[in-house]
């Protein structure tokens, strides 16, 4: 494999027993990428980037991170990224001070503006043992400890589970300057219309496969033709294909004609949010991913 | 770091430890003029059922007080202390290595650091070895001050020999320790299995047609007591062709079980 990318994949296979995790994955992420995994649990995520670190090794194909086999040389793979692991790990009996000392003492080159940065906006107690920490407070400590490394690639699982919402806003501009400074990233993430919001492209998963572009294609299409309609009535809308009724009372519908007129035409109830146009994430990972309920006829 | 981490994470325990064999030891020193007065009096030990029993109890009641106390050492030093305390500390400290990191999920943290798993196999085990073998050599090595206050005498150079298998016996228990805390998942799983092993091992050597095949039987009275009468010197200790040479048989044990640990560790995915 040549070095055209930071990572490149080809034809990479994962098998746990008689459970494929991955199959027949191809991936290039060159420099300055912002690299989006986005897939629900078990879809391989978390397998694919340990495979890229070194941690697991692969069924069949080949794998480069910086032109280097992971397997073989894992040292010089990873004194050279940043890894997350999408478990929270911290140790408990360590203060917040010592664990971020002794995780960055693995790496040669650490960015002390950013860390000192970091620390004073997660305003964790960096004296007190890890183990009165919140869970939110341990996966900052975790997410500080991997940003303060100066690394090429950063390859991060979930690093924003367990943050509030405050704190994932402040995350996301962190992430997004390191990226303008010329960091990689492949993170993998739930929030995604914050992914969406900093990733410079998305990859789907399911089943341990990327989704064809095609079928992406093909989603993002019928979304556009769906209008999310938010109505005080709680009886069905009349006049359109209802594809879904969300938790928050608000529903789904396809219009064959323009959803406007569909929706001045409504006789009961009012309308208090409308929304068509690019597909949202959420909706379109709804489609992806989720069994999708045959859709009610037109009345 | 890994290795500072370590010892800072063991340094308590080791210290009561430490504590513990020396706690042990001063009693028995003390006591001994008494002890040996009642035990000359006493047929009980001569008598009893085991034959490595009949065998400790003729060595410390000796007619000559000085091989009796040499033995005496040998049983309460060696083949009590270091064979109880000593596997107790090795079980104890080595269970936490690797399992304590899958329980409190920070092992895929420190696997994906940029250090190889031998090293950081070797800078968890070295710290814990040291932890588990300096407390014999210092505590034991101090049984030669405290014999003076009963004005008997402990050789210096065959406790050290003896220190010397001690510490690789508790080193290949430790070993082996290591080596199921790299496979088991949970410090309860490990105990369970070393702790059982251990057991097993007991029952074994009591049994005269298989005490051959315990692991005890590297580390008992009939190999500390000529140690310490100053029969068997350091070569002795290592070459076949000049004796039993347990203390190579154990050095190999302690070698191969760490082996088979930086395998299991190699091969882990975490």
């Amino acid at each position: 494999m040549n070095d055209v990318g930071l990572v490149q994949v080809r034809g990479l296979s994962k098998t746990f027993g008689d459970l494929n995790v991955l199959a027949d994955l191809d991936l290039c992420v060159g420099r300055r990428d912002f690299l989006g995994l986005v897939g629900p649990n078990g879809s391989g995520k978390s397998t694919l980037l340990r495979i890229l670190v070194g941690l697991h090794r692969r069924t069949r194909g080949d794998c480069a991170v910086f032109g280097l086999d992971p397997e073989r040389e894992p040292i010089a793979v990873r004194s050279r990224l940043s890894y997350l692991p999408g478990e929270t790990s911290v140790y408990r009996e360590m203060t917040g001070a010592q664990f971020l000392e002794f995780a960055v003492a693995f790496h040669a080159h650490v960015d002390a503006t950013r860390t000192r940065r970091l620390t004073e906006l997660f305003a964790l107690p960096m004296r007190q043992r890890v183990r009165a920490y919140s869970a939110g407070m341990k996966q900052k400590l975790a997410v500080l400890a991997a940003l303060a490394v100066d690394a090429e690639l950063y390859l991060l699982d979930e690093p924003d589970r367990a943050l509030d919402a405050t704190m994932r806003m402040e995350l996301r501009g962190i992430l997004r300057e390191m990226w303008k400074q010329g960091a990689t990233f492949v993170l993998s993430s739930h929030h995604l219309e914050e992914l969406r919001d900093l990733a410079s492209r998305l990859q789907f998963l399911r089943s341990g496969r990327w989704i064809a572009d095609a079928e992406l294609r093909v989603a993002e299409a019928a979304l556009r033709q769906r209008a999310r309609v938010r109505l005080t009535n709680d009886a069905p809308p009349q006049g359109a294909r209802i594809v879904r009724r969300c938790g928050d009372g608000s529903w789904i519908i396809e219009c064959d004609g323009d959803p406007l007129a569909w929706i001045a035409a409504q006789q009961s109830g009012a309308t208090l949010a409308f929304e068509a146009g690019d597909p949202r994430l959420d909706d379109l990972y709804e489609l992806l991913y989720l069994p999708q309920q045959p859709a009610e006829p037109s009345a | 770091m890994i290795a500072q981490k370590t010892f800072r994470e063991l340094r308590v325990m080791a210290l009561v430890y430490a504590c513990l064999l020396l706690l042990l030891e001063l009693p028995v020193i003390l006591l001994w003029p008494e002890v040996y007065d009642d035990l000359k009096k006493s047929a009980l030990l001569r008598n009893i059922g085991f034959d490595f029993l009949q065998r400790i109890g003729s060595g410390i009641t000796d007619r000559s007080e000085d091989v009796a106390y040499r033995n005496w050492l040998a049983v309460m030093l060696y083949f009590r202390s270091v064979n109880l305390l000593g596997i107790a500390a090795s079980v104890l400290l080595g269970t936490a290595l690797f399992a304590r990191e899958r329980e409190t999920q920070t092992m895929e943290f420190l696997l994906s650091r940029p250090v190889s798993r031998a090293s950081i196999l070797w800078q968890k085990f070295w710290p814990t070895a040291v932890c588990v073998t300096l407390p014999i050599f210092v505590m034991n090595t101090a049984s030669i001050f405290v014999s003076r206050a009963i004005e008997m005498e402990a050789p210096f150079w065959p406790l050290q020999l003896a220190n010397l298998h001690g510490c690789l016996f508790a080193l290949m228990i430790l070993a082996f320790t290591t080596f199921v805390s790299v496979k088991c998942r949970t410090q309860a799983h490990v105990a369970f299995w070393v702790g059982g092993i251990v057991v097993l091992q007991i029952g074994v050597y009591l049994v005269p047609r298989w005490r051959w095949s315990s692991l005890f039987r590297l580390s008992d009275f009939d190999w500390y007591g000529p140690i310490l009468a100053g029969n068997v010197e350091l070569p002795q200790m290592f070459l076949p062709t000049e004796g039993p040479a347990n203390s190579l048989w154990t050095l190999l044990g302690a070698a191969l079980f760490y082996y088979l640990a930086w395998r299991a560790l190699r091969d882990l995915e975490p």
